[in-house]
């Protein structure tokens, strides 16, 4: 085999290199008042996990795109800073006798995801696992659905958690891995189908329903469930990756249209039906109704984009604090990218924003060149759930759209959204190498 | 004074971590550009077929198990040597089937053969549009329509 020495990649890993550790001293004089370096472990390892993820693809000889691990590279360094930043005590893990902090708890979990990552580019050679086996991933995807109802308990109004002993996870990030690859299967079976139907009601084209509606039963099921456990923002991710997904196979904007229509009536169904929507469009038309109370995120929020301005208060300088708390919540996990506007600035928050671009552009690219609908369908679909995820919740820190509580892919604090966006990256890599590999092959006159 | 000094050199280490992050971003932009570039001329090079069998399995090795065949718009296939696609293998009937690019899409017909014509494991019936990725079994020859 022929060595393949990556040397984009790690060109582009280099400024990342420097970029954590000096985002770490910074932090540590802004912070102590003295010139000094402060500790460094942390950087360190993040540095290491990352150009060792590198040199791991490197050593298993992975042909595929060398722009998605600088991409998730330099997310992850601005959130590991942030992170690092931000009070220890905000979250952690204290298990079999170790304590760790958050940003400590985070690198342990970068580990695990990038291992992960690397796994899956390599080791999945094939995609028949993945396409030949549909009905299972759904049923597995159903099955951590109905753990989740059972089993799982409640943080901030949303049953998203199940408890593992020394870990929590959130079921519903992997589900939204193994939704991906099922309607990815199905749509490159039936697509053809799907593009061919000639029925017809004035101007808009109906799907064939018997083709339709297996996948059109299982996501209601998912929907219905996501309504259930009060988790709005991964369902709105599910719905808007199907749309995406559905218009990629078949090219029509009919399906869109009706996808979109459906959408807008679930809304306002729900809208009509439950408090927790109904609380959160209140707070989002008006934050400033009731700003101590329904409306101190939100508020609160906005003024840290203020205080920010254009280049920021500097690292270590801003978020406020009252009493010696944070005045905005859940400033680790739903609320990083607002941490990171206000002591980066608008420079910092469209630097974050022009790596995720890369990683979308990256992932639109493979699925373009992928040498089969159901990697390109996969690819396509993986993309969209991340770029959908990481706009999603920006959206929601800058008042544009409801909030809802999802994370921010590689910048969030928290294992299970690492774990699963690491996976996906694994997936888009998996997909390029073989798309390498295959145009290797030349083919005979 | 040692406050102030340490001000303007927090200020420069800020400054230089916010440009760190755009030094990468250009690096990003350039590694973009470079590849649409490339991609380009590869396209102009290479992609101008519309499709392409792999051959996944042959008992008899024609065609050899591993290559690829470049497909034109009409394609018979069958253990004739006059076929454009020529198999040797037993189960295979003379004019075998028909792969053929019509409109946007790859379609498949049988010929009447023997054995049948299978798509994904499924014997065909009549004229079967396919997707690239699908596999196609023609006697004992396991075929993949590729990109």
């Amino acid at each position: 085999m022929r060595i393949a020495w990556r040397g984009a990649e790690l060109r582009l890993l280099l400024p990342i290199i420097v970029l954590v550790p000096l985002g770490f001293a910074v932090t540590h004089i802004a912070l102590s008042g003295m010139f000094e370096p402060g500790p460094m472990e942390l950087a360190i390892g993040y540095v290491a996990i990352i150009v060792g993820a590198h040199f791991l693809l490197v050593a298993f000889g992975h042909r595929g795109d060398q722009l998605l691990l600088p991409a998730v590279g330099a997310m992850g360094a601005v959130g590991i800073v942030m992170l690092n930043r931000l009070p220890q005590d905000l979250a952690g893990t204290s298990a079999l006798g170790i304590e760790l902090g958050m940003a400590a708890t985070q690198l342990l979990w970068f580990a695990v995801g990038m291992v992960a990552m690397v796994a899956v580019a390599v080791g999945l050679r094939d995609d028949g696992i993945l396409r030949h086996y549909k009905y299972s991933w759904a049923a597995i995807g159903i099955l951590l659905l109905a753990a989740t109802v059972v089993f799982g308990y409640e943080v901030n109004g949303a049953r998203l958690w199940i408890d593992l002993g020394p870990v929590s996870v959130q079921p519903g990030e992997i589900l939204k891995i193994v939704l991906v690859i099922f309607i990815a299967a199905y749509l490159a079976e039936t697509r053809t189908l799907l593009t061919s139907a000639r029925l017809r009601i004035g101007p808009i084209s109906v799907p064939p329903l018997p083709y339709f509606l297996p996948m059109l039963a299982l996501f209601g099921i998912v929907m219905l469930i996501v309504v259930r456990l009060n988790d709005l923002g991964t369902a709105l991710l599910f719905f808007g990756t199907f749309l995406i997904m559905l218009f990629v196979a078949t090219g029509r904007r009919s399906y869109v249209l009706i996808g979109l229509v459906l959408f807008a009536a679930g809304f306002y169904v729900a809208y009509q039906l439950f408090g927790h929507v109904q609380a959160r469009v209140d707070v989002w038309l008006d934050p400033f109704a009731d700003p101590l109370g329904a409306g101190f995120q939100p508020v609160r929020a906005l003024y840290a984009f203020g205080r920010g301005g254009v280049f920021g208060e500097g690292l270590g300088q801003g978020l406020v604090t009252l009493g010696g708390n944070l005045t905005i919540p859940f400033v680790h996990t739903d609320f990083i990218f607002t941490a990171v506007a206000e002591e980066l600035g608008l420079l910092g928050a469209f630097a974050l924003l022009g790596f995720a671009a890369v990683l979308v552009f990256r992932g639109l690219r493979i699925a373009a060149l992928a040498r089969d609908d159901f990697s390109g369908l996969l690819a396509v679909g993986l993309t969209a759930s991340l770029g959908l995820q990481t706009l999603i919740i920006i959206g929601g820190n800058t008042k544009l759209i409801p909030l809802t509580g999802i994370t921010l892919p590689f910048v969030s604090y928290g294992g299970s959204s690492i774990l699963a966006s690491s996976i996906m990256v694994g997936l888009l890599l998996s997909i390029s190498h073989r798309t390498a590999v295959g145009a290797d092959v030349e083919p005979e006159a | 004074m040692t406050g102030d000094i340490l001000r303007i050199l927090l200020l420069l280490l800020q400054l230089g971590f916010v440009a760190l992050l755009y030094l990468l971003l250009m690096r990003f932009a350039g590694s973009l550009l470079k590849d649409l570039r490339s991609a380009e001329q590869a396209q102009i090079a290479s992609r101008s077929g519309i499709g392409r069998l792999s051959v996944l399995e042959s008992p008899e090795d024609e065609p050899p198990a591993g290559t690829t065949i470049a497909l034109g718009p009409i394609n018979s296939i069958g253990r004739n040597v006059n076929n454009t696609i020529y198999v040797e293998d037993d189960f295979v009937s003379t004019n075998h089937a028909m792969l053929t690019f019509r409109g946007r899409s790859w379609f498949i017909e049988d010929q009447g053969s023997t054995n049948g014509t299978y798509v994904n494991g499924h014997r065909i019936e009549r004229p079967v549009a396919l997707s690239f990725g699908d596999e196609l079994t023609i006697g004992r020859v396991r075929m993949r329509l590729d990109r």
